[in-house]
């Protein structure tokens, strides 16, 4: 045998126990979330059984018509499609403008308030959540969707804006100076230029937003109180009192709050991981 | 001229971000501070009263509370952090070549990073049963343990049980950053290290460490201050319990402020958080510092 042989024959040998690692380690950190499913899928009786079985005996999907026909859930899947829909909107609306002026324009202040940016990200949400449900009480906001989704906004924004000015960087300077010269206004430029080519910028940041309000849990906690302004973590929570044991309802609704968000980002994961890197690893 | 009209058009397009921050994240600091001084206990009347800083000594010196959440505190965050670092580089240093299905493994490991937490504890919550949990049936099954583990109402375990929830949600940001880091080691150096025949343990510590020592050190910092402040998945496994093992400050401040309603006495605690997590992040960007200035005279 010669040495190429022998080295091929080694290196599919490591190439063999990579894939084995790569497969066991998927297998043991996809397990939690293979178990939601499986016993989301399982008769009530099969969840409490002796022996239990790793896929459903019985497949059905009478949980999910439970908890979706049985219980406030829908109201709780509406109001969290709102909530977060609204302040990624708004999130997306402010930080592009403010993400496109760090990224291009030299101005006094400009580092000043990208460290406030970066301090922000750092405040503990549990400290900002007691002065904030004080000052929102004072001015009659408490039990309202609209406090929760201006909050979200404001903690979104910080690293939104971070995120897509690494995407407005690496747009060549070039084109904008082309259209200023064919007297192109700043905004027009901005909006007719840049903005389209921010394209996956732009995705990453509207997903970050949505998955940050679809699933945040204290503010909604301290700030809603009547059943009907519930969203689904805080609904799905209280799940734990209302309907001990009854984790068939628990599971089911797990996964109707996961599924949305896991389709949207397996869909769009190469963007999220790109604007991921681009707000962490510059910061 | 131009310029300025420049500078002019760029406060336009920051106004509305630092509106938004100012409202929702400055102003709360100030009125978190002024809360810590004054009696605001709901309990009482006149909540508006200045009582100086009486809530910061009760908790520093009269109450042993505040000093055993800031102890459990930073074993949860030690732990967590420690624990999600090893995941995601080991992970990362697997990823890290030209193989086939490298994109799937990279968003399969990412999953657990967007279940929502309500959605990560309930389950965990779920897997954790002590009767009709899968992890004790299984590891009855294997015959490691013989009768259930109480894993969240067993005060030993509840803190363990905890943290490796945490890890689980932790290392997948942890990992997809370093993945990207070792894409900056330049592969000649790896190659010649093993033409010069270095072992992995070697060319790991020697030749790929130093090219992601930055980012990790920053992204320790960053997963520490998350999981330092971390709120959801403890309240929602445990509420702080079984007998306050896993009370954690944000449980406590919650608890404080929102079940005792002692807004003030919860505010003084939290701040007091808040300097802890600035001393932690000054102490560890000057040891940053120092380690970047040593590996600059060792490289002249």
């Amino acid at each position: 045998m010669t040495k190429q042989t022998l080295d091929r024959y080694r290196l599919s040998f490591t190439l063999l126990a990579v894939y084995c690692v790569l497969v066991a380690a998927v297998t043991v950190i996809l397990f939690p979330i293979f178990w939601m499913a499986s016993s989301s899928l399982k008769p009530a009786p099969e969840l409490f059984a002796r022996n239990l079985t790793m896929l459903p005996v019985a497949w059905t999907l009478e949980n999910y018509r439970n908890v979706w026909e049985g219980t406030s859930f829908p109201i709780y899947f509406w109001n969290s499609f709102k909530v977060a829909a609204l302040s990624t909107l708004l999130t997306v609306l402010i930080s592009v403008y403010a993400a496109y002026a760090i990224a291009r324009i030299r101005f006094r202040g400009r580092g000043a308030y990208g460290i406030l940016l970066l301090v922000t990200q750092m405040f503990p949400h549990i400290l900002l959540v007691i002065p904030l449900f004080i000052i929102i009480q004072r001015v009659g906001l408490l039990n309202t969707h609209a406090a929760l989704i201006v909050a979200y906004t404001a903690f979104s924004l910080p690293f939104t804006i971070w995120m897509l000015r690494g995407f407005f960087e690496a747009i060549p300077q070039e084109l904008e100076e082309a259209a200023a010269i064919d007297g192109a206004s700043q905004i027009t430029t901005f909006h007719k230029v840049i903005l389209p080519l921010a394209g996956p910028g732009l995705a990453a940041v509207t997903m970050f937003g949505f998955i940050r309000g679809w699933n945040e849990f204290l503010f909604a906690l301290v700030f809603l109180q009547s059943r009907d302004l519930f969203t689904l973590p805080i609904g799905l929570a209280s799940f734990q009192e209302e309907y001990t044991f009854r984790w068939d309802l628990i599971m089911a609704g797990s996964g109707i709050i996961t599924l949305p968000i896991l389709f949207f980002f397996l869909l769009m994961q190469r963007f999220i991981v790109q604007g991921l890197l681009g707000g962490a690893v510059k910061g | 001229m131009f310029l300025q009209r420049r500078a002019r058009f760029a406060y336009f397009l920051v106004l509305p971000s630092l509106a938004v921050i100012t409202l929702l994240d400055i102003l709360p600091i100030i009125e978190s501070v002024v809360v810590s001084l004054q009696n605001q206990n709901m309990g009482r009347s006149n909540p508006e009263a200045f009582v100086g800083f009486a809530h910061y000594s009760r908790a520093l010196f009269e109450e042993p509370t505040f000093w055993t959440s800031l102890w459990k505190t930073v074993i949860w965050t030690a732990f967590s952090v420690a624990g999600a670092y090893l995941v995601a580089l080991g992970l990362a240093l697997l990823l890290n070549m030209d193989i086939w299905g490298r994109t799937l493994f990279r968003a399969l490991f990412l999953v657990p990073w967007v279940i929502p937490d309500v959605a990560t504890a309930l389950l965990w919550k779920w897997l954790y049963g002590d009767e009709f949990g899968v992890i004790n049936f299984l590891l009855t099954k294997v015959g490691i343990i013989n009768k259930p583990v109480l894993w969240l109402s067993d005060p030993l375990m509840a803190m363990p049980a905890v943290v490796l929830v945490q890890i689980w949600k932790l290392y997948p940001v942890m990992f997809v950053v370093l993945l990207a880091a070792l894409q900056n080691v330049p592969k000649e150096l790896t190659e010649s290290a093993v033409i010069d025949g270095a072992g992995v343990m070697q060319r790991f510590r020697f030749v790929t460490f130093p090219f992601i020592k930055a980012t990790s050190i920053i992204l320790t910092l960053l997963a520490s201050i998350w999981t330092f402040q971390a709120f959801d998945i403890v309240y929602l496994l445990t509420g702080g319990g079984p007998a306050g093992a896993t009370k954690i400050l944000p449980t406590l401040v919650y608890d404080k402020a929102f079940w005792g309603l002692e807004m003030g006495y919860a505010s003084a605690i939290s701040l007091l958080m808040l300097l802890c997590l600035l001393v932690i992040s000054v102490a560890y960007l000057t040891i940053y510092r120092t380690q970047g200035l040593q590996a600059d005279e060792a490289r002249a």
